[in-house]
C-alpha cells in the first residue's frame, strides 16, 4: 500500500479529544453520574470516523475550525492512514465494550461492572495520551502484529 | 472508596502489569537475539527494521539514523522480511540492531532509538561490547 500525506495535527487532536472527553466523563461523574453518558457517545464518534472519516468529530473540528484559524498549525507527514484509523477502531470498540459495562452496572447492586466499565474507558485515555505525548501507538502495534501474521494487509 | 478510586486502581494494575510484561519481553528477546548473527563487515553496522505503517519511523528514526553520518544502515521492511525479522525477535517497529564488524549482534534496541545512543552503542561495538537490549516503546 502506498505512502499518502497524513496530517499528523489532526491525529493530535483526536487523542486530546479522546483524552479530555474520557476525563470529563471520569471526574464530572463523582459528582453527577449522568456524565457517563459521554462514554457511548465517544465510542460511537470513534466507530463513525473510523468508517467515514468526514464524521470523525474531532477531526472534523481540527479541518473545519482550528486549522483554518490558524490554532492549530498542519504538520504533514508521508504516512498511511491504516494503522491510525484501526487504532482508533479498537479505541472505539473498547470504549463500546466499557459502554456495556458502565450500561448494566448502573444499578446499584452492579458496582463491580461500573469500576470495570470506567477502568476500561480510563485505559483507553492512557493509551490516547502515550500517542499524544510521546508518539507510541499501541493500535498501529497491534496492527504491525495482525499484519506480519497475515490476518490484515499490512 | 469511591467507584472511580476503584477504577483508577484497575486501571493502574493493568498499566503496571502492561509495563511488567513489556520488561519481561524485552528481557526475553534480548536473551534469544543472543546468538543470532549477520553478514561480516569491516565496521560496526546497524539493521533497522521498519515498515510502512511505522509513523515513528519516519517522524523520529529516520532523522535519528540520519544524523550517524557515514554508518552503514541496512533497511528492512520487517513485514516482507518476516524471516530475518523472527531471527531478532522483532515485535515492535522501529528496531535497530548494532551489529559488530564480524556480525554479531551487540545492542538491540526495541522501540525509537535516539541518535545519541546509536552512537555510544557503535563506538562500544568498535571496541567491543557484551549485548545489550532496551524497550523504549
Amino acid at each position: 500500500m502506498a505512502l499518502t500525506t497524513v496530517d499528523h495535527s489532526a491525529l493530535k487532536v483526536n487523542q486530546t479529544g479522546i483524552v479530555a472527553t474520557v476525563l470529563v466523563a471520569f471526574i464530572g461523574s463523582y459528582f453527577f453520574r449522568p456524565l457517563l453518558v459521554l462514554i457511548p457517545l465517544l465510542a460511537v464518534v470513534l466507530l463513525l470516523g473510523t468508517f467515514a472519516p468526514q464524521l470523525a468529530l474531532f477531526k472534523q473540528l481540527y479541518f473545519k475550525v482550528l486549522k483554518p484559524r490558524g490554532i492549530v498549525k498542519p504538520r504533514p507527514v508521508q504516512d498511511r492512514p491504516e494503522p491510525h484509523n484501526f487504532a482508533q477502531g479498537l479505541g472505539g470498540v473498547f470504549l463500546a465494550v466499557s459502554s456495556l459495562f458502565l450500561y448494566f452496572g448502573t444499578p446499584a447492586s452492579a458496582s463491580t461492572l461500573l469500576v470495570i466499565g470506567l477502568a476500561i474507558a480510563l485505559l483507553v485515555a492512557v493509551l490516547a495520551f502515550v500517542n499524544l505525548a510521546f508518539g507510541y501507538c499501541l493500535g498501529c502495534q497491534i496492527y504491525y502484529q495482525l499484519g506480519k501474521r497475515g490476518l490484515i494487509r499490512a | 472508596m469511591s467507584i472511580q478510586l476503584w477504577a483508577l486502581a484497575v486501571a493502574g494494575i493493568v498499566v503496571l502489569a502492561v509495563a511488567g510484561l513489556e520488561v519481561y519481553r524485552s528481557a526475553r528477546a534480548r536473551r534469544l537475539v543472543a546468538g543470532a548473527t549477520g553478514e561480516p563487515s569491516a565496521e560496526p553496522y546497524i539493521i533497522y527494521f521498519t515498515g510502512e505503517g511505522c509513523t515513528v519511523c519516519r517522524t523520529h528514526q529516520e532523522p535519528a539514523l540520519a544524523k550517524l553520518g557515514a554508518v552503514r544502515v541496512d533497511k528492512v521492511d520487517a513485514v516482507a522480511e518476516r524471516e530475518l525479522a523472527d531471527r531478532f525477535h522483532v515485535y515492535t517497529l522501529p528496531t535497530t540492531v548494532v551489529m559488530s564488524p564480524d556480525g554479531r549482534a551487540l545492542h538491540v534496541n526495541y522501540g525509537y532509538a535516539p541518535a545519541t545512543k546509536l552512537d555510544r552503542q557503535l563506538a562500544q561495538a568498535r571496541n567491543g561490547s557484551a549485548l545489550e537490549s532496551t524497550a523504549t516503546a
